[in-house]
Protein backbone atom coordinates (compact mmCIF):
# COMPACT_ATOMS: atom_id res chain seq x y z
CA UNK A 1 0.00 0.00 0.00
CA UNK A 2 2.87 2.33 0.93
CA UNK A 3 4.61 1.54 -2.40
CA UNK A 4 1.34 2.32 -4.24
CA UNK A 5 1.18 5.74 -2.56
CA UNK A 6 4.81 6.45 -3.48
CA UNK A 7 4.23 5.63 -7.16
CA UNK A 8 1.05 7.66 -7.11
CA UNK A 9 3.01 10.64 -5.80
CA UNK A 10 5.66 10.22 -8.52
CA UNK A 11 2.98 10.08 -11.25
CA UNK A 12 1.22 13.14 -9.79
CA UNK A 13 4.47 15.14 -9.73
CA UNK A 14 5.16 14.10 -13.33
CA UNK A 15 1.73 15.28 -14.45
CA UNK A 16 2.18 18.61 -12.65
CA UNK A 17 5.63 19.13 -14.19
CA UNK A 18 4.20 18.39 -17.64
CA UNK A 19 1.40 20.93 -17.13
CA UNK A 20 3.88 23.62 -16.03
CA UNK A 21 6.15 22.95 -19.02
CA UNK A 22 3.23 23.04 -21.46
CA UNK A 23 1.91 26.29 -20.01
CA UNK A 24 5.33 27.93 -20.17
CA UNK A 25 6.15 26.94 -23.75
CA UNK A 26 2.86 26.95 -25.60
CA UNK A 27 2.72 26.94 -29.37
CA UNK A 28 5.45 28.19 -31.65
CA UNK A 29 5.86 25.52 -34.30
CA UNK A 30 9.12 26.25 -36.13
CA UNK A 31 8.67 26.97 -39.82
CA UNK A 32 10.04 23.87 -41.50
CA UNK A 33 9.37 24.92 -45.08
CA UNK A 34 9.87 28.23 -46.84
CA UNK A 35 11.77 31.31 -45.79
CA UNK A 36 11.84 35.09 -45.81
CA UNK A 37 11.93 36.98 -49.12
CA UNK A 38 12.65 40.70 -49.19
CA UNK A 39 9.79 42.75 -50.67
CA UNK A 40 10.82 44.31 -53.99
CA UNK A 41 9.45 46.28 -56.93
CA UNK A 42 6.50 44.06 -57.91
CA UNK A 43 5.34 43.90 -54.27
CA UNK A 44 5.05 47.69 -54.20
CA UNK A 45 2.58 47.96 -57.09
CA UNK B 1 9.12 76.56 -48.03
CA UNK B 2 8.37 73.52 -45.88
CA UNK B 3 9.25 73.56 -42.19
CA UNK B 4 8.94 70.63 -39.82
CA UNK B 5 9.16 70.70 -36.05
CA UNK B 6 10.62 67.62 -34.42
CA UNK B 7 10.03 67.24 -30.69
CA UNK B 8 12.43 64.82 -29.03
CA UNK B 9 16.13 64.22 -29.55
CA UNK B 10 16.56 60.70 -28.20
CA UNK B 11 17.36 57.55 -30.16
CA UNK B 12 14.29 57.91 -32.41
CA UNK B 13 14.42 61.70 -32.67
CA UNK B 14 17.99 61.75 -33.97
CA UNK B 15 17.16 59.18 -36.68
CA UNK B 16 14.01 61.05 -37.61
CA UNK B 17 15.97 64.33 -37.90
CA UNK B 18 18.48 62.71 -40.27
CA UNK B 19 15.68 61.26 -42.39
CA UNK B 20 13.84 64.58 -42.54
CA UNK B 21 17.01 66.36 -43.67
CA UNK B 22 17.35 63.72 -46.42
CA UNK B 23 13.79 64.34 -47.63
CA UNK B 24 13.37 66.29 -50.81
CA UNK B 25 11.35 69.45 -50.21
CA UNK B 26 12.17 69.87 -46.51
CA UNK B 27 13.67 73.34 -46.16
CA UNK B 28 13.87 73.72 -42.37
CA UNK B 29 13.91 71.28 -39.48
CA UNK B 30 13.35 72.73 -36.02
CA UNK B 31 14.20 70.55 -33.02
CA UNK B 32 13.00 70.85 -29.46
CA UNK B 33 13.83 68.54 -26.58
CA UNK B 34 13.82 68.33 -22.83
CA UNK B 35 16.48 68.75 -21.52
CA UNK B 36 17.41 71.30 -24.16
CA UNK B 37 21.04 70.11 -24.11
CA UNK B 38 19.91 67.08 -26.17
CA UNK B 39 18.47 69.38 -28.82
CA UNK B 40 21.67 71.46 -28.79
CA UNK B 41 23.76 68.32 -29.42
CA UNK B 42 21.56 67.32 -32.36
CA UNK B 43 21.66 70.85 -33.71
CA UNK B 44 25.46 70.89 -33.55
CA UNK B 45 25.82 67.56 -35.33
CA UNK B 46 23.06 67.90 -37.92
CA UNK B 47 22.88 71.65 -38.39
CA UNK B 48 19.22 72.08 -37.49
CA UNK B 49 17.63 74.91 -35.49
CA UNK B 50 16.65 74.58 -31.83
CA UNK B 51 13.40 75.97 -30.46
CA UNK B 52 12.09 75.88 -26.85
CA UNK B 53 10.35 72.62 -25.89
CA UNK B 54 6.59 73.00 -25.89
CA UNK B 55 6.46 75.85 -28.38
CA UNK B 56 5.27 75.61 -31.98
CA UNK B 57 6.71 78.54 -33.97
CA UNK B 58 4.75 80.19 -36.77
CA UNK B 59 5.22 78.69 -40.21
CA UNK B 60 5.53 75.04 -39.10
CA UNK B 61 3.86 72.74 -41.66
CA UNK B 62 3.87 69.55 -39.59
CA UNK B 63 4.98 68.32 -36.19
CA UNK B 64 6.81 65.04 -35.60
CA UNK B 65 6.76 63.76 -32.03
CA UNK B 66 9.57 61.47 -30.85
CA UNK B 67 8.89 61.96 -27.16
CA UNK B 68 7.58 59.53 -24.51
CA UNK B 69 3.82 58.99 -24.43
CA UNK B 70 2.87 61.30 -21.51
CA UNK B 71 4.55 64.27 -23.26
CA UNK B 72 3.20 63.44 -26.72
CA UNK B 73 -0.51 63.94 -26.11
CA UNK B 74 -0.32 67.57 -24.81
CA UNK B 75 2.02 68.52 -27.67
CA UNK B 76 -0.29 66.88 -30.21
CA UNK B 77 -3.26 68.72 -28.70
CA UNK B 78 -1.36 71.99 -29.02
CA UNK B 79 -0.56 71.28 -32.68
CA UNK B 80 -4.17 70.33 -33.42
CA UNK B 81 -5.32 73.54 -31.73
CA UNK B 82 -3.18 75.45 -34.20
CA UNK B 83 -4.53 73.36 -37.11
CA UNK B 84 -1.12 71.75 -37.77
CA UNK B 85 -0.86 68.06 -38.73
CA UNK B 86 1.06 65.89 -36.29
CA UNK B 87 2.64 62.43 -36.36
CA UNK B 88 3.71 60.69 -33.15
CA UNK B 89 6.09 57.79 -32.69
CA UNK B 90 4.96 56.76 -29.22
CA UNK B 91 4.00 53.13 -28.72
CA UNK B 92 2.38 52.92 -25.31
CA UNK B 93 -1.31 52.19 -25.19
CA UNK B 94 -2.42 55.18 -23.10
CA UNK B 95 -0.65 57.67 -25.38
CA UNK B 96 -1.92 56.17 -28.63
CA UNK B 97 -5.50 56.02 -27.40
CA UNK B 98 -5.06 59.60 -26.11
CA UNK B 99 -3.94 60.68 -29.59
CA UNK B 100 -6.85 58.87 -31.26
CA UNK B 101 -9.18 60.67 -28.84
CA UNK B 102 -8.14 63.95 -30.51
CA UNK B 103 -10.19 62.90 -33.54
CA UNK B 104 -13.09 65.32 -33.01
CA UNK B 105 -10.77 68.26 -32.34
CA UNK B 106 -8.64 67.37 -35.37
CA UNK B 107 -11.71 67.27 -37.63
CA UNK B 108 -12.91 70.60 -36.26
CA UNK B 109 -9.48 72.18 -36.87
CA UNK B 110 -8.85 70.46 -40.22
CA UNK B 111 -5.74 68.75 -38.89
CA UNK B 112 -4.45 65.20 -39.31
CA UNK B 113 -3.16 63.24 -36.31
CA UNK B 114 -1.21 60.06 -37.01
CA UNK B 115 -1.01 57.94 -33.87
CA UNK B 116 1.73 55.35 -33.59
CA UNK B 117 4.42 56.00 -36.22
CA UNK B 118 7.08 53.56 -35.05
CA UNK B 119 7.96 49.93 -35.64
CA UNK B 120 4.90 48.66 -33.73
CA UNK B 121 2.47 50.32 -33.87
CA UNK B 122 3.24 52.00 -37.18
CA UNK B 123 5.05 49.84 -39.70
CA UNK B 124 3.20 46.75 -38.42
CA UNK B 125 -0.14 48.46 -39.12
CA UNK B 126 0.92 49.21 -42.70
CA UNK B 127 2.10 45.62 -43.15
CA UNK B 128 -1.21 44.35 -41.75
CA UNK B 129 -3.08 46.46 -44.32
CA UNK B 130 -0.76 45.23 -47.06
CA UNK B 131 -1.40 41.61 -46.05
CA UNK B 132 -5.15 42.21 -45.84
CA UNK B 133 -5.10 43.62 -49.38
CA UNK B 134 -3.72 40.26 -50.56
CA UNK B 135 -6.80 38.49 -49.15
CA UNK B 136 -10.47 38.74 -50.12
CA UNK B 137 -11.39 39.38 -46.48
CA UNK B 138 -9.07 39.53 -43.47
CA UNK B 139 -10.43 38.63 -40.03
CA UNK B 140 -7.50 37.87 -37.74
CA UNK B 141 -4.21 39.69 -37.09
CA UNK B 142 -1.30 38.54 -34.95
CA UNK B 143 1.49 41.05 -34.46
CA UNK B 144 4.70 40.32 -32.59
CA UNK B 145 7.65 42.57 -31.85
CA UNK B 146 11.10 42.20 -30.38
CA UNK B 147 13.48 44.94 -29.32
CA UNK B 148 13.07 48.53 -28.21
CA UNK B 149 14.30 51.85 -29.56
CA UNK B 150 15.49 53.58 -26.40
CA UNK B 151 15.02 53.68 -22.65
CA UNK B 152 11.56 55.32 -22.86
CA UNK B 153 10.53 52.58 -25.28
CA UNK B 154 11.88 49.89 -22.94
CA UNK B 155 9.86 51.35 -20.07
CA UNK B 156 6.68 51.40 -22.17
CA UNK B 157 7.29 47.86 -23.44
CA UNK B 158 7.91 46.44 -19.97
CA UNK B 159 4.75 48.12 -18.73
CA UNK B 160 2.75 46.65 -21.61
CA UNK B 161 4.08 43.18 -20.72
CA UNK B 162 3.14 43.70 -17.06
CA UNK B 163 -0.35 45.15 -17.60
CA UNK B 164 -3.36 43.05 -18.49
CA UNK B 165 -3.23 42.24 -22.24
CA UNK B 166 -5.63 44.03 -24.59
CA UNK B 167 -7.01 42.29 -27.66
CA UNK B 168 -9.42 43.40 -30.35
CA UNK B 169 -12.38 41.02 -30.22
CA UNK B 170 -16.13 41.24 -30.76
CA UNK B 171 -15.89 44.73 -32.15
CA UNK B 172 -13.93 46.40 -29.35
CA UNK B 173 -10.61 46.49 -27.53
CA UNK B 174 -10.96 44.26 -24.47
CA UNK B 175 -8.74 43.29 -21.58
CA UNK B 176 -8.09 39.57 -21.69
CA UNK B 177 -6.43 36.89 -19.57
CA UNK B 178 -2.73 36.59 -20.34
CA UNK B 179 -1.96 33.54 -22.45
CA UNK B 180 1.18 31.53 -21.87
CA UNK B 181 4.38 32.56 -23.65
CA UNK B 182 4.63 31.57 -27.30
CA UNK B 183 7.66 31.16 -29.51
CA UNK B 184 7.50 33.58 -32.44
CA UNK B 185 9.76 33.20 -35.46
CA UNK B 186 11.19 36.51 -36.62
CA UNK B 187 13.55 36.92 -39.60
CA UNK B 188 17.22 36.22 -38.84
CA UNK B 189 19.31 37.27 -37.00
CA UNK B 190 16.61 37.71 -34.34
CA UNK B 191 15.08 34.24 -34.99
CA UNK B 192 12.82 32.60 -32.41
CA UNK B 193 11.87 34.66 -29.35
CA UNK B 194 9.44 33.87 -26.54
CA UNK B 195 6.64 36.46 -26.60
CA UNK B 196 3.63 37.19 -24.41
CA UNK B 197 0.40 39.01 -25.18
CA UNK B 198 0.64 42.69 -24.19
CA UNK B 199 -1.48 45.77 -23.50
CA UNK B 200 -0.98 47.25 -26.97
CA UNK B 201 -3.01 49.88 -28.84
CA UNK B 202 -4.90 47.34 -30.97
CA UNK B 203 -7.28 50.09 -32.13
CA UNK B 204 -4.76 51.10 -34.80
CA UNK B 205 -4.86 47.57 -36.24
CA UNK B 206 -8.65 47.80 -36.45
CA UNK B 207 -8.24 51.24 -38.05
CA UNK B 208 -6.02 49.66 -40.69
CA UNK B 209 -8.15 46.57 -41.28
CA UNK B 210 -11.76 47.33 -40.30
CA UNK B 211 -12.95 43.78 -41.13
CA UNK B 212 -10.73 42.25 -38.43
CA UNK B 213 -12.54 40.19 -35.79
CA UNK B 214 -9.54 39.47 -33.60
CA UNK B 215 -6.22 41.26 -33.24
CA UNK B 216 -3.49 40.32 -30.78
CA UNK B 217 -0.09 41.86 -30.13
CA UNK B 218 2.74 39.92 -28.52
CA UNK B 219 6.12 41.20 -27.44
CA UNK B 220 9.40 39.67 -26.41
CA UNK B 221 11.13 40.80 -23.25
CA UNK B 222 13.90 43.34 -23.65
CA UNK B 223 17.09 42.02 -22.11
CA UNK B 224 19.91 44.29 -21.02
CA UNK B 225 22.16 45.14 -24.00
CA UNK B 226 25.03 42.71 -24.60
CA UNK B 227 28.45 43.61 -23.29
CA UNK B 228 31.33 44.36 -25.59
CA UNK B 229 34.30 42.01 -25.36
CA UNK B 230 35.85 44.19 -22.68
CA UNK B 231 33.89 46.59 -20.56
CA UNK B 232 30.73 48.55 -21.17
CA UNK B 233 27.40 47.46 -22.54
CA UNK B 234 26.58 48.30 -26.13
CA UNK B 235 24.16 51.19 -26.62
CA UNK B 236 20.62 49.83 -26.83
CA UNK B 237 20.15 51.25 -30.33
CA UNK B 238 22.89 48.93 -31.65
CA UNK B 239 20.67 45.92 -30.86
CA UNK B 240 18.50 44.34 -33.56
CA UNK B 241 14.75 44.51 -33.36
CA UNK B 242 12.09 42.79 -35.41
CA UNK B 243 8.39 42.67 -36.06
CA UNK B 244 6.19 39.97 -37.52
CA UNK B 245 2.66 40.45 -38.84
CA UNK B 246 0.46 37.46 -39.59
CA UNK B 247 -2.94 38.11 -41.15
CA UNK B 248 -5.53 35.41 -41.68
CA UNK B 249 -8.64 35.50 -43.80
CA UNK B 250 -10.24 34.06 -46.89
CA UNK B 251 -9.02 34.04 -50.48
CA UNK B 252 -10.85 32.25 -53.25
CA UNK B 253 -13.05 30.49 -50.71
CA UNK B 254 -10.11 29.01 -48.80
CA UNK B 255 -8.64 30.11 -45.47
CA UNK B 256 -5.17 31.56 -45.92
CA UNK B 257 -2.52 33.41 -43.98
CA UNK B 258 -0.09 36.09 -45.13
CA UNK B 259 3.04 36.76 -43.08
CA UNK B 260 5.29 39.79 -43.29
CA UNK B 261 8.32 40.58 -41.19
CA UNK B 262 10.88 43.28 -40.77
CA UNK B 263 14.25 43.37 -39.11
CA UNK B 264 16.00 46.59 -38.27
CA UNK B 265 17.44 48.54 -35.36
CA UNK B 266 14.19 49.70 -33.69
CA UNK B 267 15.31 53.34 -33.40
CA UNK B 268 16.21 53.43 -37.10
CA UNK B 269 12.89 51.87 -38.11
CA UNK B 270 10.87 54.17 -35.85
CA UNK B 271 12.78 57.30 -36.90
CA UNK B 272 12.35 56.49 -40.59
CA UNK B 273 8.65 55.68 -40.27
CA UNK B 274 8.08 58.89 -38.28
CA UNK B 275 9.99 61.05 -40.76
CA UNK B 276 8.18 59.67 -43.82
CA UNK B 277 4.78 60.05 -42.12
CA UNK B 278 5.55 63.60 -40.96
CA UNK B 279 6.88 64.63 -44.37
CA UNK B 280 3.79 63.20 -46.04
CA UNK B 281 1.30 65.05 -43.85
CA UNK B 282 3.35 68.21 -44.42
CA UNK B 283 2.44 67.85 -48.10
CA UNK B 284 5.72 66.31 -49.31
CA UNK B 285 6.41 62.86 -50.84
CA UNK B 286 3.35 62.89 -53.14
CA UNK B 287 4.30 59.42 -54.40
CA UNK B 288 3.30 58.07 -50.97
CA UNK B 289 -0.42 58.03 -51.67
CA UNK B 290 -2.92 58.46 -48.85
CA UNK B 291 -5.85 56.11 -48.31
CA UNK B 292 -7.71 58.89 -46.50
CA UNK B 293 -7.01 62.57 -47.08
CA UNK B 294 -9.52 63.90 -44.55
CA UNK B 295 -8.76 65.52 -41.20
CA UNK B 296 -8.98 63.35 -38.10
CA UNK B 297 -6.91 61.08 -35.85
CA UNK B 298 -6.03 57.60 -37.07
CA UNK B 299 -3.30 55.00 -37.12
CA UNK B 300 -0.66 54.91 -39.84
CA UNK B 301 -2.17 51.80 -41.46
CA UNK B 302 -5.41 53.67 -42.08
CA UNK B 303 -3.63 56.71 -43.49
CA UNK B 304 -1.22 55.51 -46.17
CA UNK B 305 -1.40 53.17 -49.13
CA UNK B 306 0.99 50.34 -48.18
CA UNK B 307 2.89 49.74 -51.47
CA UNK B 308 4.30 53.26 -52.00
CA UNK B 309 4.90 53.73 -48.28
CA UNK B 310 6.84 50.44 -48.05
CA UNK B 311 8.73 51.35 -51.23
CA UNK B 312 9.77 54.68 -49.68
CA UNK B 313 10.94 52.92 -46.51
CA UNK B 314 12.87 50.36 -48.59
CA UNK B 315 14.54 53.21 -50.51
CA UNK B 316 15.70 54.53 -47.11
CA UNK B 317 16.97 51.11 -46.06
CA UNK B 318 14.08 49.80 -43.94
CA UNK B 319 13.04 46.68 -45.82
CA UNK B 320 10.15 44.35 -45.11
CA UNK B 321 10.08 40.69 -46.07
CA UNK B 322 7.38 38.15 -46.83
CA UNK B 323 7.42 34.66 -45.37
CA UNK B 324 6.95 32.21 -48.18
CA UNK B 325 5.98 28.80 -46.92
CA UNK B 326 3.35 27.40 -44.61
CA UNK B 327 2.58 29.80 -41.70
CA UNK B 328 2.66 27.90 -38.43
CA UNK B 329 -0.90 28.40 -37.16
Amino acid sequence: MRRFHRWGLVVLLGVLATIVVRLRAKGGVPPTTGGWRELEGPDFR
Amino acid sequence: MTTLLLAGAGAVGVRAARQLLDTSGVDRVLVSARPSAHADEVATVLGVEVVPFGSIPDGVDAVALAVPGPAAVPLARQAVGAGIPVAAACDDRDAVTGLLALDADARARHAIVVAGCALAPGLTDVLARHAADALDRADEIHVARAGAAGEACVTALRRSRRDRPVEWSEGAAREERRLGPELVWFPDPVGARECVTVAAPVETLHDAVPTVQRAIVRAADVPAPKRRVFGSRRPRDEEWGAARVEVWGSRGGAREGVVYGVIEHPAVAAGTVLAVAAARIAGLLPEVRLRVDEPGARGLGALVEPPPFLAELARRGVKAAAFEGAPAS
